[in-house]
């Protein structure tokens, strides 16, 4: 399985219109695909949930949101960009420019897209690749540097 | 200089990772030789050796879930959250660099290296009561063994089973029987598991035998001149007293000779010593007393109010599932089949189910108000109701018993002053759904309103009397 099977064009956003850390989570859990999605509500409950536990702003502007879900079917990323910058109580404090909502199912079918998800977790810690996802302005700009971990 | 981590998140999808990276990356730029063993949802990852450890300056552990040190004594151990680790990596090497790391010990540094990081935990402690984490970590090692063992004995019951003067029984020698044999196996290991996990939760490995010994000569009465063990009530006792037991030797000082042997010897044994003899000596011949003085009071209430008989064996029946105060209850019903009163097994018999089946209501309907280990038992906990057997609710009890235990109470009783009040009788002695579709229950109307209202009323004074899950882990 390679990433790009996790995320998709569709479900990228460059201007995402949420002014609020609630208001983005729904947002992007909308933008990802219906195919991989059993329960829309149960998968943004759970990754709610998974946000009251600690917040998911892990620093530099960005944030990961992600839950294990019996809503979600496969596997999936929904990536989204805000030039406002979001409170999201993160561990710097600063505001979050760029948001990475990953949706996992809660039975494993295969480890394959956990591989994945954790090499995406470690690429976060790259400043370069961060900055290249700051300073990216398209959908397919988004794709194709997060294609090529 | 060599370190060796470990890091861990909740989820086990994103933050574990992170943070190992990141330790990585701040080593790299230090010239510090690292190696992280990632606990993440995909299992334990670049596990570390004993040489790994054993060459290693020090040990930092980022974690939000507990991890397992022994393996570390003697070792300066950092332990932060996992999200220190990818926000101050840099800061966390440096403590080892500067040696401001405290060393490890089995036996007293613990509270030592657990100052440093007070102040980071100091929030997460004050959300979760230790004593319901221990509850909570026996009760999750134990589920597997309540479902395996409940639902194989439903099934060989079900459809093995003949309703017979002593219960349900399965000719010996068919294919069922060996079905049903293979679940009481499960359902022996139950309280062991329990208590053994609860211990160790308290007091790392050194408490695990202590515990499970203790559990088990808790469960089984014979070791006392009980007829009956003392459930799973009598288990957690066991797996607390021996988790704090092993916990208090480990504190003692002792000479630096005998350190090593420690936590693999002498805290063990002692340990064990002490809970297996308190239970045999000190507990037991309580247990075996108040039995005997149950079974009286129950034979002096014949031939008196029958709806207030049937509130007790109600509240009996549910209060320890499967304890002395069960066991005397059943009995008892069970005697009196025999001597022409089946109306009083009648009343057993419905409240034998609703524990099980009100938790399994109550988990389904309230999900907040429970851990998702809980939930998954209130799945299997229905389908043990339907056959009678009340254990399917102990894992749910066990975890928060002082909520949990009062709501199935409070359904049994309700299940049996219903069945009492509707003239229900059971010809056999067994409980749950499953001995009328057997046909042995006379006014089998009464006895299902008796269950549906025991299940709704013990569902909903555990939704009252709950808490939300605070943190799942």
């Amino acid at each position: 399985m390679e990433i790009d099977t996790l995320v998709q064009e569709d479900a990228v956003s460059v201007a995402l219109k949420s002014t609020s850390r609630a208001e983005a989570l729904e947002e992007m859990v909308d933008l990802l695909p219906a195919s991989a999605l059993q329960d829309k509500n149960q998968c943004l409950e759970d990754i709610q949930k998974r946000e009251q536990e600690g917040s998911t702003g892990i620093g530099f502007g960005f944030a990961i949101p992600h839950g294990k879900s019996n809503g979600v079917q496969q596997a999936a990323i929904a990536i989204g960009k805000t030039e406002e910058g979001l409170e999201w109580e993160s561990l710097d404090g600063k505001p979050v420019e760029v948001i990475f909502l990953i949706a996992v199912p809660e039975e494993n079918a295969g480890d394959d897209h956990l591989k994945i998800l954790q090499q995406l977790s470690r690429k976060m810690m790259d400043e370069t690749f961060r900055d290249s996802l700051k300073g990216a302005d398209t959908k397919k700009q988004i794709v194709d540097i997060v294609s090529k971990i | 200089m060599k370190l060796v981590g470990i890091t861990s998140c909740p989820n086990g999808i994103a933050h574990t990772y992170m943070a190992a990276e990141n330790l990585n990356k701040a080593a790299k730029e230090k010239g510090i030789d690292i190696k992280v063993e990632t606990q993440g949802s995909i299992g334990v990852e670049n596990e570390l050796t004993e040489e790994d450890i054993e060459s290693a300056d020090g040990v930092v552990i980022a974690a939000d879930k507990t991890v397992e040190k022994s393996r570390f004594e003697g070792k300066p151990v950092l332990e932060v959250a996992s999200s220190d680790a990818i926000r101050r990596a840099d800061e966390l090497l440096a403590q080892f660099e500067n040696k401001e790391v405290a060393t490890y010990s089995e036996r007293s540094g613990k509270e030592k290296a657990k100052e440093k990081i007070e102040e980071d935990k100091a929030k997460k402690k004050k959300k979760q009561n230790p004593v319901y984490r221990h509850l909570m970590n026996g009760v999750s090692y134990m589920i597997p063994f309540v479902v395996v063992g409940g639902l194989l004995i439903a099934i060989s019951l079900s459809l093995g089973g003949e309703p017979t003067e002593d219960g349900l029984a399965i000719p010996e020698g068919t294919f069922w029987s060996a079905i049903n044999q293979l679940g009481g196996t499960a359902f022996n290991f139950m309280v062991p598991i329990l208590a053994g996990f609860i211990a160790m939760s308290i007091a790392d490995r050194p408490g695990l035998a202590p515990g499970m010994i203790g559990g088990f000569i808790a469960n089984d009465g014979s070791f006392y001149g009980s007829e009956a063990g003392a459930g799973f009530i009598g288990g957690i006792l066991a797996g607390f007293l021996a988790g704090y037991i092993a916990k208090w030797i480990k504190e003692v000082k002792v000479p630096e000779m005998i350190q090593p042997i420690m936590p693999i010897l002498i805290i063990p044994i002692l340990a064990s010593l002490a809970v297996g003899l308190i239970f045999i000596y000190v507990l037991g011949a309580p247990i075996a007393g108040l039995m005997e003085a149950m079974t009286n009071g129950l034979e002096g209430m014949e031939g008196g109010s029958r709806i207030l008989l049937g509130i007790i064996l109600g509240a009996m029946i549910s209060f320890d599932m499967g304890g002395p105060f069960n066991k005397v209850a059943f009995l008892f019903g069970a005697a009196l089949i025999t001597q022409g009163q089946p109306e009083v097994m009648g009343a057993i018999a419905a409240a034998i189910c609703t524990p099980p089946l009100g938790m399994g209501l109550a988990s389904l309907l309230f999900k907040k108000k429970f851990e998702k280990d809980e939930r998954e038992a209130g799945k299997a906990a229905v389908a043990m109701g339907l056959v009678g057997i009340t254990e399917g609710a102990i894992p749910l009890a066990a975890a928060d018993p002082f909520r949990v235990i009062p709501s199935i109470m409070a359904g049994g009783m309700t299940a049996g002053a219903i069945a009492m009040l509707g003239g229900v009788a059971d010809h056999v002695p067994h409980g749950g759904p499953v001995v009328a579709v057997f046909g042995a229950i006379d006014n089998v109307i009464m006895f299902f309103i008796a269950i549906v209202i025991g299940t709704i009323v013990t569902a909903l004074l555990a939704n009252v009397l709950k808490k939300p899950v605070v943190e799942g882990s």
